[in-house]
């Protein structure tokens, strides 16, 4: 074995300096996480990562004159479309807790929404505000895409070819990549990339074991935060929206809670880390082929939903009560639960330049 | 030579691959490059394994996986790449049914080639050097010293000629393979007080390197390999800017970069000499690599033309940059893994360099800097490559210890301080080399009175 350890080194060193080219000639690759609940897209400026995000939501408002002046006069995104202002982005979510609404959305359960006929003119348009031109043609763009859940494999080759034929049209060449792959490689370099990336985002959660990051198992639940905010909202007579500002407002799942709502919370919470961590152990205990781990792996947890104090040990008790074919090291939250898949894919566009 | 090790088995080796993959792999640190290590890694057993899948015969290919090493790794080359959807899949899969139909009828003979050529392609030509007429020692380290007096008092160049130059002591210099590299301008530290706001562009010392390249034996019958290995390499040497000096087989000396640039020959590094430290050695050290490999625990012999060119070519870079023995050291001894603090990260010459042949102080017992002044360790990985470190380490370590008793703390506590040091120093190194590298005021670089400049 030892003969091998020192041949690869030279492969090393052509690694790091492919990556130096790739700077150096100016290219500029993006990394896009397009949620249910947030697109975000990612960038390396200089030795940095620099990330922006919008609200994968819109609300139409009937058209008047005043009403474009002030969403122009607040810098707020927008189009019209007849006699409507298609509000998007960030600034929906204030637009429908002001006016008592439900925002809509682009996409749900992780895919784009069938049932909404605005669903890719307002991608599309969020998209264009967080995405530059390229600036080169071709300049490689990864977007991450959820796994195949049983049953909606089609629904998911459609998602994906018609992100791909916005971004292609965009002048990128886009490549996709799962979305817990891409937490992964945002989170486990340390680990040569081996190990477990969750992310728990508003319409989905997904985890993929993956070893020296090849993705060895994809596991896609369609229960995200927006399942937990409707499940609230029903209990508390609520709006959705209503909830998901509250929730963000900040829930502490570690504390034992006081009042309705946060019961409400904590048992949706609580089914939903349940359903996740089934999820993940029924499809390893199923797989048949997994590369030997002769070591223990480590778990990270990204995305909005799991942000809420008290989420990883909800995590870990759930893990910590199945069996597991391999031990796990640790389970810890992403350095910035919400750009983690953004990030990764911006690695995974790098890596394909 | 040294026996060998009973064999791993196949499926042992397979998983030691992957052992070996991660150790290297945890040294880089952008991890897109990482990324593309490791792929890149796993795609030439994809090689191998895609020419066994399409054997038609199970049992035959469960018998070459195994023979090859595939079977621990196997679930990873197949594994999808970024885990989209990949609509070619089923296509892949109708042409790999299709392929094995018509193969079905293959003779032997055919299921022997292709069994040559997956080997082919799963491992490196490395052929043991021959030991032909036994003109050649087991290992370097067992060379004799050149007598005394052989090098002249002072070395000068006799002649420059159109692709070659001649000097005084013998040596003679390819230069059709010279390229410029990036200027050479660097920083060091002083050991009890850190950085030092001078800038250089002298070479202060030499690194000694194989090239970890296929070794073929070294008979007349493969002179068209070796001679084809060797010019492959200096392309790939070229295109990389990865050495000042490189000896092939034959002991002809070629200039690949040119004297006045830095090369990109010694990574993440560490060496300290009269109370200088220097890191990263890429500028400050001049890199002489010897075509050889690292293999069965210790570096393949090189040949006597190797030694006594490489003995030449140390002379006259020594005289030329007035460089001290003691910083002339092998690569091996100087690289570390700067994220994890552990030596061995590359391990050319970690053992078995012929010190004494080229008149140099033996640098395997000088107390390891990287260990002293640094605190780094080693790990699992490196204790399989090299069951007992170089004296050097031992020794550093008992100096760690002494520290610490001293100072009445935990040898780990005085580790770990150091390695903050070591952290600390790298990112002002980085700082002051880019502001170095903006802006370089040319009357503050440090150059000795009266000396050549480089080229």
């Amino acid at each position: 074995m030892e003969d091998r350890k020192d041949h690869l080194w030279k492969v090393a060193q052509e690694a790091e300096e492919r990556i130096d080219d790739l700077m150096k000639a100016g290219a500029n690759p993006m990394g896009v996480d397009v949620g249910t609940s947030k697109v975000v897209a990612a960038r390396r400026k200089a030795k940095e990562i620099d990330s922006l995000s919008e609200l994968n939501a819109f609300i139409p408002v009937p058209y008047a004159k005043v009403t474009e002046t002030i969403l122009t006069q607040n810098q707020i995104a927008y189009y019209r479309e007849g006699d409507e202002l298609i509000v998007y982005g960030t600034a929906t979510e204030r637009f429908a807790n002001m006016f008592n609404a439900e925002l809509r959305r682009p996409m749900a359960d992780g895919l784009l929404n069938p049932r909404e006929k605005r669903a890719m003119p307002v991608l599309e348009a969020i998209v264009n505000n967080l995405v530059p031109k390229p600036k080169a043609q071709g300049e490689t763009l990864a977007f991450s895409v959820p796994a195949a859940i049983a049953g909606r494999e089609a629904a998911l080759t459609y998602h994906e070819a018609t992100l791909r034929g916005l971004f292609q049209g965009m002048g990128y060449r886009p490549v996709a990549i799962n979305e817990g792959l891409a937490v992964v490689f945002a989170e486990l370099e340390d680990n040569n990339f081996t190990g477990i990336g969750v992310s728990c985002g508003g319409g989905m959660c997904n985890a993929t074991l993956a070893f020296l990051s090849i993705p060895a198992i994809m596991v896609g639940i369609a229960k995200g935060g927006d399942y937990i905010d409707t499940a609230v909202g029903a209990v508390i007579n609520e709006h959705a929206t209503r909830v998901k500002v509250m929730k963000e407002d900040g829930v502490d799942l570690s504390r034992q809670p006081s009042d309705k709502f946060g019961r409400a919370i904590r048992i949706y919470y609580e089914e939903l880390v349940e359903t996740v961590v089934d999820g993940i152990h029924k499809a390893i205990s199923a797989a048949e082929r997994l590369p030997r781990a002769d070591r223990a792996l480590p778990i990270v947890l990204s995305g909005g939903t799991a942000k809420p104090k008290g989420f990883k040990d909800l995590f870990e008790k759930a893990l910590r009560a199945r069996a597991m074919p391999f031990e796990i090291a640790e389970i810890r939250m992403a350095k910035d639960p919400l750009t983690a898949t953004a990030r990764g894919a911006l690695i995974a566009a790098m890596y394909e330049k | 030579m040294k026996a060998r090790a009973p064999a791993a088995s196949a499926r042992q080796r397979g998983f030691e691959f992957t052992h070996a993959l991660e150790s290297v792999s945890r040294g880089i640190a952008d991890p897109a490059a990482k990324l593309k290590f490791i792929r890149g890694s796993l795609e030439k057993f994809h090689g191998a394994d895609r020419a066994v899948s399409l054997l038609p015969l199970p049992g035959v290919r469960r018998f070459l996986y195994r023979w090859l090493s595939l079977e621990g790794i196997q679930p990873l080359l197949t594994g999808k790449g970024l885990g989209g959807s990949e609509p070619e899949a089923r296509g892949v899969r109708h042409s790999l049914l299709v392929a094995r139909a018509v193969l079905a009828g293959m003779t032997l003979v055919t299921l022997v080639a292709v069994t040559g050529a997956a080997r082919q392609l799963a491992r490196p030509a490395v052929v043991q050097p021959a030991q032909a007429g036994g003109t050649l020692p087991a290992v370097a380290e067992a060379l004799p010293p050149l007598p005394a007096g052989v090098t002249p008092g002072a070395i000068w160049l006799v002649e420059r000629g159109n692709g070659f130059e001649q000097l005084s002591n013998g040596l003679r210099i390819e230069t059709a393979w010279s390229v410029q590299g990036d200027p050479r301008l660097y920083h060091v530290f002083d050991a009890e007080a850190g950085l030092v706001n001078e800038v250089h562009d002298r070479p202060a010392g030499l690194l000694f390197h194989t090239t970890e390249s296929d070794i073929w034996p070294l008979e007349a019958g493969y002179n068209e390999k070796l001679r084809d290995s060797s010019e492959r390499l200096l392309k790939y040497l070229q295109r990389n800017r990865t050495y000042h000096y490189l000896i092939d087989r034959f002991g002809r000396v070629f200039r690949v970069v040119e004297e006045a640039s830095k090369a990109n020959h010694a990574g993440h590094s560490v060496w300290e000499s009269g109370g200088t430290v220097y890191l990263n050695l890429n500028h400050a050290f001049l890199g002489v690599s010897f075509e050889s490999r690292w293999g069965g625990g210790q570096t393949l012999p090189i040949t006597q033309a190797q030694l006594v060119a490489g003995r030449n070519l140390t002379d006259y870079l020594r005289q030329r940059f007035e460089i001290p023995a003691g910083m002339c050291v092998a690569h091996g001894l100087t690289s570390v893994n700067p994220k994890q603090h552990r030596i061995g990260h590359h391990m050319d010459w970690s053992r078995g360099f012929p010190w004494a042949a080229f008149g140099l102080p033996d640098q395997y017992a000088r107390e390891a800097p990287s260990v002293a002044l640094f605190g780094f360790g080693y790990d699992q990985d490196f204790l399989k490559v090299l069951p007992e470190p170089w004296d050097g380490v031992r020794a550093a370590e008992e100096r760690l210890a002494e520290a610490a008793r001293r100072e009445g703390r935990s040898l780990e506590d005085v580790r770990r301080e150091r390695q903050r040091t070591y952290d600390r120093w790298t990112a002002e190194q980085a700082q002051a080399d880019r502001k170095g590298g903006e802006k370089v005021d040319r009357a503050s670089v440090v150059r000795p009175q009266g000396a050549a400049s480089g080229g």
